[in-house]
């Protein structure tokens, strides 16, 4: 009923080619997050499902129906913004009322949808109020209750939260996940925080330059990320990249760089390639003696129940994730240590993660 | 929105406003035009324009005008321009109460103002005469001497006009940001330094917009003139704009008319051409294009 | 910083005090005695003051009338004119212009066409409008008069609201889109209500210039309300002309009265003047 599929979507604007023949298939009730750095073209493509522009080429279905040339009203489809966009002459009330009064519902229907909305939303007590009068967290639910008065089949959010500090941020991320799975609705969420999408998302699409690089489940894109940009954009702090010579040595494949030699696990290669590692912080070990890689620490970030600890091997530098509060400082001589298994390869020049041999 | 739609949309809000265009901008010029370059029995000449050449209240008119025009703007000018100045280094609370004042001969009429004048330049009963008396100055006729009728006239358009320089001075003055003043002061500046090499520079753009928008409503003044010495004494205060009704409306002379029309509207293209150059109309409005995301 | 500031009070004060001079020289005339009016010295302050002036019996057009209610055929002009040109203009073709030129019609070079115009002197035109009105039988009307005034104050009011029309999100239009309004809705139930404040700036600039406007109604107009449509200004100009010896009391009274009106109506609404005035020159 309210499945997105979406083929070959591509949007220009002149030469600039901001969307390149993207296709996707987003189910019904999925809470799809679209990721991206800024400029890769995320906002654009929700803006182009909503409506808002127009389609170079490709297509848009809605439901099994073809929406190109349809207009906003049309799609039935809701829209949450990232300034929320209230309309600031109206009050609270007038503003959710408004999508009904313009389809022409009766008064008294339309009076008893808002209110019953605005109770899902917690925000009948603001009704009167003008938008100016509540704060950020507030105008947003007013936002969302706007969009969902009119029941839409899909319900689109552009980084509704990027303007919440960070403590409202997270209890908003809870509480659209919760409704969400309330209302039942598929859901197209737009951020460039990736943890966000992680946290809240059933499948999250990545984008780059107006390229999808995959579409996944947070945990297929953290653990098996296609290409070096996802690997390095998703995880925070980013996965460790450094790049280097995959070859086969005397006892085995191994991984050389200027600053350091790994040895590699059955990585899906025939001859010597130039390859990306990558490895997330949390699969390294440090310790102040011991076997591995030398260097020495160059930073530590304490977080409480974990830390950061940056070693630089010789120009290289990697993060490594320990508990509690390491025995290490700035300046002391740390070695690194590599396990095999966790280790990652991507094609030097394609970016595109090899495959280890089954 | 649709490529298709939305231009249909904007040309149906704005087909008002180009009806009126066509009625009363397309339809004058071309009139203007065709009566510039036509004699009264129909046939195309170029005699307006050359009687423009030996036309001795014309060659007046334009005299006139340019001492007016350098009079005006020169006190105008400068008066707004250290008004506004002194209201913005002010502070305290009586900042409304003056600004409302100064603001108030902008809302005066012309002709009122003329009246005004008339009655404070009086010779015998006005007060300005009698307040010059002491300086050797009194006793004079001002509005009705060829030497000293175009000076009060510019007077009496300073005291109307200056408050317009204010304005858009202290405007200007009020968008430069507080956080620039305050680096000044970090790095040492005296304040007359930071005015000369913060403030000024800031308000580059309102200056110059002053200055060809003052310039402009200088040469477009007809009201006051009209009122206060209706031209005279004998030709002494005729201006452009003032000759421009005279040969239409007291000679007659429909050709000439356009000629001298087309004259004067092409002096003002020039100044509006130059404040298009210095201003940015597609930042005013938004115009640039989007970028995408 | 204390004295620097008492020293800027003083000499605003003195400013202030020049700039107030001659409506308060008008004023004071009117209100005295014929008998304080033509003295030298003149007298700055009246001992004897006097309503007479409003009422001053007066050979205007060689009908007697006095002053203050003589004038009332050409307020009723004057009114009637100013308005219905400022609701129409502002209303009906400035705002939808200035909305689609910012929203649909993204023209640069419309846009400097319409800062043309509104550049353009009166003197320039007149004798073309002249013969347009006359042509289409409007000449000493209302409607003459309106049309013409209308033709000033659009291209202003449009420039005027262009910049106000941009200050409107687009977010909150696009909202409005999703919501299911179409573009007229939008502009008539949306955007034009944020630009309240520019719409209350174009229709005070607007009645302002048609109170005050000279040229156009000498040309077009010959006789007053019922018979014509004179307006204040012309009833003020050939009071001077005759007055010019005479009745000072009665000249200053009528010049009172005459700006009476627009110099309340601007102390009011100035900040939403500000703006307008500087002809967007300057951002907010």
């Amino acid at each position: 009923m309210s499945e997105i599929v979406i083929e070959g979507l591509t949007k220009k604007y002149g030469k600039n080619v901001v969307l390149d023949d993207v296709s996707l298939k987003i189910s019904a009730k999925e809470y799809f997050v679209l990721l991206g750095p800024s400029g890769s073209g995320k906002s654009t493509l929700l803006r182009l499902i909503a409506g808002l522009e127009e389609i170079t080429s490709g297509s848009i279905y809605i439901g099994a129906r073809k929406v190109n040339d349809l207009l906003p009203k049309e799609r039935n489809v809701a829209m949450v913004f990232q300034n929320y966009a209230l309309y600031p002459h109206m009050n609270v009330f007038e503003n959710i009322a408004l999508p009904l009064k313009v389809r022409g519902m009766r008064k008294v229907d339309t009076d008893r949808k808002v209110r019953e909305v605005a109770e899902t939303l917690h925000i009948h007590g603001l009704l009167e109020k003008k938008p100016k009068q509540i704060s950020g967290g507030e105008q947003q639910r007013v936002a969302l209750a706007r969009a969902l008065v009119r029941d839409p089949t899909v319900f689109l959010l552009d980084e509704p939260l990027s303007n919440l500090d960070a403590k409202l941020r997270v209890e908003a991320r809870a509480f659209l996940k919760r409704l969400q799975k309330e209302v039942g609705i598929t859901t197209i969420f737009v951020t460039h925080d990736q943890a966000e999408a992680t946290t809240i998302a059933t499948r999250i699409a990545v984008l780059n330059k107006g390229r999808i690089t995959q579409v996944d489940d947070p945990y297929m894109l953290y653990s098996r990320p296609n290409d070096v940009f996802t690997a390095g954009f998703v995880g925070s702090p980013s996965m460790n990249l450094i790049r280097g010579v995959a070859r086969k040595g005397g006892s085995g494949w191994e991984f050389h760089s200027e600053d350091l030699d790994v040895g590699l696990e059955s990585p899906g290669l025939v001859s010597e390639t130039e390859v990306t590692l990558g490895v997330r912080p949390e699969e390294l070990e440090v310790s102040k003696d011991g076997s591995g890689l030398g260097g020495s620490v160059s930073n530590v970030e304490l977080l409480g129940s974990i830390s950061y600890v940056t070693v630089s091997v010789g120009k290289t530098s990697l993060i490594i994730q320990l508990p509690g509060k390491p025995d290490l400082e700035i300046g002391d001589h740390a070695t690194v240590r590599f396990s095999p298994e966790s280790v990652l390869l991507f094609d030097a020049k394609s970016g595109m993660r090899i495959e280890e041999k089954a | 929105m649709q490529r298709g739609q939305a231009l249909k949309v904007g040309l149906v809000l704005a087909s008002p406003i180009v009806v009126y265009f066509a009625a009363f901008f397309i339809y004058p010029l071309v009139n203007l035009i065709q009566n510039a370059f036509t004699s009264d029995s129909g046939a195309f000449t170029l005699a307006n324009f050359q009687s423009m050449l030996s036309d001795p209240i014309l060659s007046v008119s334009l005299s006139n005008t340019a001492y007016y025009f350098v009079g005006s703007v020169a006190l105008e000018y400068s008066v707004g321009f250290i008004v506004a100045v002194l209201l913005y280094a002010y502070t305290g609370r009586l900042k409304t109460i003056f600004r409302t004042i100064i603001f108030l001969p902008l809302m005066v009429s012309p002709v009122v103002i003329g009246l005004m004048w008339i009655l404070i330049l009086n010779t015998n009963y006005g007060p300005l005469d009698y307040i010059l008396t002491p300086f050797g100055l009194g006793n004079i006729n001002w509005l009705g001497s060829q030497s000293l009728a175009m000076p009060s006239l510019i007077l009496a358009n300073t005291w109307e006009y200056s408050p317009f320089v204010f304005l858009i001075i202290y405007a200007g003055l009020q968008t430069v940001s507080p956080q620039l003043y305050e680096a000044a002061s970090v790095d040492g500046l005296s304040r007359f330094q930071t005015f000369r090499f913060i403030t000024l520079p800031a308000i580059r753009p309102s200056i110059v917009v002053a200055f060809l928008l003052n310039s402009i409503g200088v040469l477009k003044g007809f009201d006051l003139i009209y009122v206060l010495t209706n031209g005279g004494p004998g030709f002494a205060t005729y201006i452009l704009s003032f000759y421009t009704y005279v040969v239409g409306f007291s000679f007659f002379e429909t050709h000439y008319a356009a000629a001298i029309a087309l004259l004067f509207l092409a002096i003002i293209g020039a100044f509006v051409f130059a404040m298009l150059r210095f201003t940015s109309v597609e930042e005013y409005l938004g115009l640039k294009r989007g970028k995408g995301e | 910083m204390k004295g620097r500031n008492l020293l800027l009070i003083a000499v605003l004060t003195l400013i202030c005090l020049v700039y107030l001079f001659p409506i308060y020289w008008t004023v004071i005339t009117s209100l005295k005695t014929n008998l304080e009016v033509f003295t030298r010295p003149p007298i700055f302050f009246p001992s004897q003051f006097t309503l007479s002036n409003f009422y001053v019996s007066v050979d205007v057009f060689r009908a007697v009338s006095q002053t203050a209610v003589g004038s009332i055929p050409w307020m009723v002009d004057s009114t009637i004119i100013a308005v219905v040109a400022t609701v129409v203009s502002t209303f009906l073709i400035a705002a939808p212009a200035a909305y689609s030129l910012v929203r649909f019609i993204r023209s640069v070079w419309l846009a400097r066409l319409i800062l043309f115009m509104t550049m353009i002197p009166e003197a320039v035109f007149v004798v073309p409008f002249f013969i347009i009105v006359a042509k289409v039988s409007l000449l000493n009307t209302w409607w003459g008069l309106i049309l013409v005034y209308i033709s000033f104050s659009a291209p202003f009011s449009t420039w005027l609201l262009m910049g106000f029309f941009n200050d409107v999100p687009k977010s909150v239009e696009e909202a409005a889109q999703i919501d299911g309004l179409s573009p007229y809705q939008i502009f008539y139930r949306v955007s034009l209500r944020l630009v309240t404040p520019g719409i209350i700036a174009a229709v005070i600039l607007s009645f302002i210039s048609c109170w005050n406007e000279l040229l156009y109604a000498l040309v077009i107009t010959f006789t007053p309300f019922p018979a014509g449509a004179q307006t204040v200004p012309l009833f003020l100009t050939s009071f001077i002309i005759v007055q010019k010896s005479f009745a000072w009391g009665g000249l200053a009274a009528a010049g009172v009265f005459t700006m009476l009106p627009t110099l309340i109506m601007g102390v009011f609404a100035q900040r939403y003047l500000a703006r307008g005035l500087t002809m967007g020159s300057v951002k907010g």
